[in-house]
């Protein structure tokens, strides 16, 4: 048994604002012209609350996909602020109300189980397709998981973490049983507890994300036999480009390798940045069936992930 | 005939261990030492300290103690200096080669003088790569740091001036610590890139897999100072005191110490600390600029400690002792194996939670 993706939609809020819009409305904490150098140039700021974004993700990829509600055997929803994962209310009982379970009910997923994945950061959606893999694996008979991420920051909180401009958005993928395409060929993670604390251990993760990133990664292509050469295009989450420029020389990548449009135009769309990357890559036409791609993640609560992707 | 030995730079690391050694050879008499600054001496009854500066004319002596000193000196040993690899140019160059200038003046002053012993450093060889070889000196391949280059300006001076005085040159590699009990007495910046590493802020070192990692332990540098300054004294000579083909490659050195830190503090597996990565230079100093541009003090700290030194490793290199190792064996002083004296070292850093001993248990 294969299993790949084989939708992808997202929605990004229609406001953006400049480095220096940012800069100017003191949502920055770092100077705009730095953050300049590190391929940044704008971030998108939602009006809507992260439910409905995903919504709005999720009704996409379903309707274009052409699949059936009725369809899916899971819908696993990823958030990576506790925000996202409750419907908020003036009472405490609001904290029950949940927005994986109203979208179950506004998009029809009536033979869905649903859950969430709350506590991998940046990582929530990577781990949605390896968790909907595992699914299908476990259950013969289940065919299609929706996964679907969201996040919005709160109003008037600063745009920049750990260096990087953060936008807010929601991406929806469809994972189904041998999947025509996206073919998920070898995934690779590790969750390093030690810095589970990012203020106090902030500048140990600075520092321990690129060895760790490079063992897996290698891990990742090694046990594929994949030869870094082979890949087609790295899928990005969209950190700093100069971080990307480093890590790529670490697992022998060249630069051109890296789909890296969306870090100045897109900033990082939290947990969806991959999947964005991987839609906008196919949008323009830089694929060919049989492509592979690498996608490599890194989310807060120590999670680094790498998948290897077949198109 | 008893010697008179005259030090510079005996407060420093090498020179709180090479004071005691001196002192108790039978063939010195009195041991003269140039102080500067606030580093106790061990007692000693041969032991006799003058006040001065290697970067003032005459040391910075007095007149009527200079006339002493220089009357009665039949040996110098030469080892102040600025050694950290952080230094400016400018400040390194104000010791090392202006201070060598200066005591070189002084050692002509001296009538009964029969060596001057230079103490240098392995990488005087800057970023040549290959197999270095004592009898090497001049190249143009340029420095990784201030350091380097003004030692190789002090030893250009005092090749140029071997016509005229009796002098060898003691070239040093990187001391780690005694081989006996692992002891280290200052903290060099190997020191502080291994407790970077076990407080995982050492994401990345620059080299090749196969780069040498050359150290070796403090006595064996100190037998070595002693042989070539009193017992073995040849006019010309230049020694490496190195670890020579007995060194890891960084690849071997990062994995012992891992091994050697999951061996003494069996919680610190639970950290899951990564090695650092093996990088090239380009990529190392992209990682630099990025620190240096993010202010994040803690981590900046580590890099500029791991920018100033660990470029080296980056130019692959054999220092070769083996024309010293011929007179060593001659001498019956065998060189600490590494693999021997690299845990004493680890386990000393780690119960003394990376503190060093105290200056005073330089022992007599």
């Amino acid at each position: 048994m294969n299993h790949g993706i084989s939708a992808i939609e997202y929605v990004l809020p229609s406001r953006s604002l400049s480095l220096c819009e940012l800069e100017d409305a003191g949502l920055l904490v770092s100077r705009a012209e730095q953050l300049q150098g590190f391929g940044f140039e704008r971030c998108f700021i939602s009006d809507e609350s992260a439910d409905d974004l995903a919504l709005r993700a999720a009704a996409a990829v379903l309707s274009n996909s052409s699949i059936s509600p009725e369809s899916v055997d899971l819908l696993l929803y990823a958030g990576a602020i506790a925000s996202s994962h409750h419907i908020a209310g003036e009472r405490f009982l609001s904290n029950f109300n949940y927005p994986a379970t109203k979208l179950q009910f506004e998009l029809g997923l009536t033979r869905a189980s649903v859950t969430g994945i709350s506590q991998a950061g940046c990582m929530g959606l990577t781990y949605a397709v390896k968790f909907a893999g595992d699914f299908l694996r476990a259950n013969p008979d289940a065919q299609c998981v929706l996964c679907v991420s969201a996040d919005v920051l709160p109003k008037g909180v600063q745009r920049e973490i750990l260096y990087n401009v953060i936008s807010d958005g929601a991406c929806a993928l469809i994972v189904t049983r041998n999947s025509p395409r996206n073919r998920v060929l070898a995934h690779r993670s590790v969750t390093k507890g030690y810095y589970w604390d990012c203020i106090a251990r902030k500048n140990e993760i600075l520092a321990a994300y690129f060895p760790t990133a490079k063992n897996l990664v290698q891990d990742l292509l090694s046990g594929a036999a994949c030869a870094p050469e082979a890949l087609r295009m790295v899928l990005p989450h969209n950190v700093s480009y100069r971080s990307w420029e480093i890590l790529l020389d670490l697992i022998g990548v060249k630069k051109d390798q890296l789909f890296a449009a969306n870090i100045s135009r897109k900033g990082h769309v939290i947990a969806a940045d991959n999947w964005i990357n991987l839609k906008d890559a196919v949008t323009a036409n830089l694929l060919n069936p049989g492509d592979k791609l690498l996608a490599f993640n890194f989310g807060f609560g120590a999670n680094w992930a790498a998948t290897l992707i077949e198109h | 005939m008893r010697h008179t030995v005259f030090i510079t730079g005996g407060t420093g690391m090498v020179g709180q261990d090479l004071l005691p050694k001196i002192c108790f050879q039978e063939i010195v008499e009195k041991v003269i030492v140039l102080t500067h600054g606030n580093g106790a001496l061990p007692a000693h009854q041969k032991i006799e300290a003058v006040r001065g500066d290697v970067r003032l004319p005459d040391l910075g002596l007095q007149h009527d103690v200079k006339q002493a000193v220089v009357r009665t000196v039949t040996t110098i040993i030469h080892g102040a200096a600025e050694t950290s690899f952080a230094s400016e140019l400018s400040a390194a160059q104000a010791v090392n080669v202006g201070g060598t200038e200066n005591i070189i003046r002084f050692a002509a002053d001296c009538p009964r003088l029969q060596a001057f012993c230079h103490l240098s450093t392995v990488y005087v060889c800057g970023k040549r790569t290959g197999t270095i070889r004592e009898a090497d000196l001049e190249h143009n391949s340029g420095f990784v740091n201030a350091y380097e280059q003004s030692k190789y300006e002090a030893e250009q001076f005092v090749a140029s001036q071997a016509h005229r005085l009796p002098t060898t040159v003691v070239r040093l590699s990187t001391i780690l610590g005694r081989s006996r009990d692992g002891a280290v007495t200052k903290s060099g910046a190997i020191h502080y890139a291994l407790r970077f590493f076990f407080h995982s802020l050492a994401p990345m070192v620059p080299g090749t897999k196969e780069s040498l990692v050359d150290l070796i332990a403090l006595d064996y540098a100190v037998e070595s100072i002693a042989l070539a300054a009193l017992h073995q004294f040849t006019p010309g000579s230049t020694w490496h005191v190195s670890g020579g083909s007995d060194a890891f490659s960084l690849e071997q050195f990062l994995e012992e110490t891992l091994q050697l830190f999951y061996k003494h503090r069996p919680a610190w597996r639970k950290r899951a600390i990564e090695k650092p990565a093996i990088v090239n230079l380009e990529t190392f100093f992209l990682f630099v600029k990025s620190v240096e541009e993010l202010g994040e003090s803690v981590l900046k700290n580590s890099v500029a400690v791991l920018k100033s030194f660990a470029p080296q490793l980056a130019y692959p290199k054999l220092i070769s002792d083996a024309s010293t190792q011929l007179v060593m064996q001659r001498s019956g002083l065998a060189r600490p194996a590494i693999r021997n004296f690299y845990p004493k070292v680890i386990r000393f850093l780690l119960e003394n939670n990376w503190e060093t001993t105290p200056q005073d248990q330089a022992r007599l």
